[in-house]
């Protein structure tokens, strides 16, 4: 019962956030120059359609009335119509939204697994040479640009050693793609039972997945290794290394201490990520929410824009939800 | 002065690294500077005849798919990068900075005051919640694609981290003595935050400036990169990166290579003279760094005296 009261309190702050980010939305939308209208219909509409498109859709309304008119439509589901694909903005958007989830996550456990190992050893031995070498690697990963880096893997893997696929999307031309189920390629081939459209998938995965993960390890390692410094030097540690408890038991609890923290990280990167990736997707054409909507600014089209924000952004806020759970399951404090 | 000098000599002697990253940064500024009379070609000039040249005697970076010359392309390019993510940065530090201050100075206690803090605290997370490179290229598309766009895009993006940064630091200095003594001695609360809350605040945000100012060279290349920020024919790495994407999928790496490693290079000098700024702003990491410092004047001496000596004692 006192989890979901701690839930219901975290959602009544969530709600304001969502709708400022919808006025925020909003207000960019009607400062994009150009009217709508005239978009919409081409140049050759005549100029009594013009108005009566613009009464149709609230045009002529000021602008605060738009803004009813523009949640309203939002709370039906209707995100809008891009004018590129001239489809439905949330048909668009869960179309493409797994790739980019998959190619997140995938890279996220990537980050955790190279973040969580160096910082442990790094926190075991403050002086050795694991901490020296996490300590360089947190600086240069946080300063490469991702677009360039991946241009780098690219180079090395594609052109150089030709181990890699292409940088052109998801899967080989070949390949007949499976199914759609989840929309994610490696679970979706799986399902089929096709193996070799299964390795496709896992190969275009790989250079994207690398950069994305090797360059957002470094938030995880600072703080796995910040935090389990602080655990090893605290009383309960000292006390386990008096007793004469094993080391690897000494650590294990600490780390069991130091994981709220470490979790933190690893959301706050997580909702990160899905508007992070938006550089990787368009370097390897990965067809992605990202690389829709980045098309949709520079073609004027701003509906995908809107409904791509609105989706990470809702999609952060989950993430939040669930941590909060997680919190409750590894801090006893909490549900108490 | 000159003590402070060798101090920062011996300093950048056990921390190689905060000497690198002020080594970085200066020589990206005077090539900056120094780009008209270092070129060896305007670096706008498109010579069809050698297009895509690997680096040579000539061209020593090579040439693009225009032949336009890297070497000179590359180095005028900081004056645009460095200028916009300079400007942007401190537009972002200079709003976000000053509100945060009134922010932090006014959280407390009753009044409209209590509420305007707590009105923009909510709107900074608002702004936070946004993905950044979208809502950046979300105002390219909506102000229109300029470079002072950009420069408001960088000082948007980065606002609402200062205004944190200067609320907590705010804080925890609203409630020292000297505030409360400058006010018992009849400062009005304006001049109070000036001279008193402001300077003794001003630490953590250097360092985050110069960190920052990295992440704007970042953001303003990814928008050239993607098209939406400084467009080719103007020196800017970024686009340079981009127009040379499919020449290094074919192989002929030079365009996009050179251009990179500057940005990377760069990037990375001024996270480091950030890192240097932190510790040297930090009482407690200052301290540590200094017990260092002394030690290695220990161990150095011990040494020469060892040396001097016939052998150990």
């Amino acid at each position: 019962m006192r989890v979901l009261t701690y839930l219901a309190h975290r959602l009544l702050f969530i709600i304001p956030q969502l709708l400022g980010i919808i006025l925020v939305s909003f207000l960019l939308v009607k400062s994009v120059p150009g009217d709508p209208a005239v978009l919409m219909l081409g140049p050759t509409a005549t100029p009594a359609a013009i108005a009566n498109l613009r009464g149709a859709l609230g045009l002529d309304q000021p602008l605060y009335v738009q803004f009813f008119i523009y949640v309203k439509n939002l709370l039906h589901g209707d995100l809008g119509t891009s004018w590129q694909t001239t489809r439905p903005v949330l048909d668009d958007l869960v179309q493409r939204f797994p790739a980019t989830l998959e190619l997140v996550t995938l890279s996220l456990l990537v980050a955790i697994g190279v973040g969580v190992t160096l910082g442990l050893y790094a926190a075991k031995r403050p002086n050795g040479w694991i901490a020296r070498f996490a300590d360089l690697y947190g600086l240069s990963v946080g300063a490469l640009p991702d677009f360039w880096f991946a241009l780098v893997l690219i180079f090395v893997f594609y052109t150089l050693l030709g181990w890699a696929p292409a940088p052109l999307g998801r899967l080989d031309m070949i390949v007949l793609p499976p199914p759609t189920v989840t929309g994610a390629l490696t679970i979706d081939t799986l399902l089929a039972g096709d193996l070799q459209a299964f390795g496709s998938a896992l190969s275009h995965l790989a250079l994207p997945v690398l950069t994305l993960g090797l360059l957002n390890a470094g938030p995880i390692l600072k703080m796995t290794q910040s935090t389990m410094e602080k655990m090893l030097e605290s009383d309960f540690s000292r006390y386990e290394v008096l007793c004469g408890v094993p080391q690897k038991l000494v650590i294990r609890h600490a780390l069991r201490n130091a994981l709220p923290s470490i979790v933190t990280i690893i959301s706050v990167l997580y909702g990160f990520l899905i508007g992070g990736a938006v550089l990787v997707e368009i370097v390897f054409s990965w067809g992605g929410a990202g690389q829709y909507a980045v098309q949709g600014v520079l073609n004027s089209d701003i509906y995908p824009v809107l409904g791509f924000v609105l989706f990470s952004a809702i999609f952060s806020l989950i993430v939040y939800i669930v941590v909060d759970l997680i919190y409750v399951l590894l801090d006893p404090r909490i549900s108490n | 002065m000159l003590a402070k000098l060798r101090l920062f000599g011996r300093l950048a002697l056990i921390r190689p690294r905060f000497a690198a990253g002020y080594v970085i940064v200066v020589i990206v500024a005077i090539l900056a500077i120094l780009a008209p009379v270092i070129a060896p070609f305007s670096p706008t000039a498109a010579d069809s005849l050698s297009f895509l040249q690997p680096p040579s005697g000539a061209h020593v970076f090579g040439t693009d798919n225009v032949g336009m010359d890297i070497f000179s392309r590359t180095i005028y390019a900081p004056r645009i990068d460095l200028t916009i993510a300079i400007l942007g940065t401190g537009l972002s530090a200079l709003l976000g900075g000053s509100l945060g201050a009134l922010v932090g100075f006014y959280s407390s206690g009753r009044g409209i005051r209590v509420w305007l803090s707590f009105a923009l605290m909510r709107a900074a997370d608002v702004l936070q919640a946004f993905p950044i490179f979208v809502f950046a290229i979300a105002l390219v598309a909506s102000l229109g694609q300029s470079i002072q766009t950009v420069v408001l895009a960088i000082a948007f993006v980065n606002a609402p981290i200062y205004l944190r940064l200067m609320r907590s630091q705010v804080l925890s200095i609203r409630s020292m003595r000297y505030v409360e003594a400058s006010q018992v001695n009849g400062l009005s609360d304006f001049q109070t935050i000036i001279r008193h809350v402001i300077p003794n605040a001003m630490a953590p945000v250097l360092a985050q400036l110069s960190i920052n100012v990295g992440w704007g060279i970042v953001l303003t290349a990814a928008l050239s990169f993607i098209g939406a920020g400084v467009r080719a024919p103007t020196p800017e790495w970024g686009s340079m990166i981009a127009m040379g994407f499919q020449n290094v999928v074919t192989g002929q790496w030079w365009p996009s290579m050179f251009p990179g490693t500057m940005l990377a290079v760069t990037v990375f000098g001024f996270s480091l003279v950030g890192g240097s700024i932190e510790v040297l702003a930090d009482p407690a990491k200052r301290r540590l760094l200094l017990r260092d410092v002394r030690l290695h004047d220990m161990a150095r001496a011990a040494k020469t005296a060892e040396r001097s000596s016939l052998g150990p004692v």
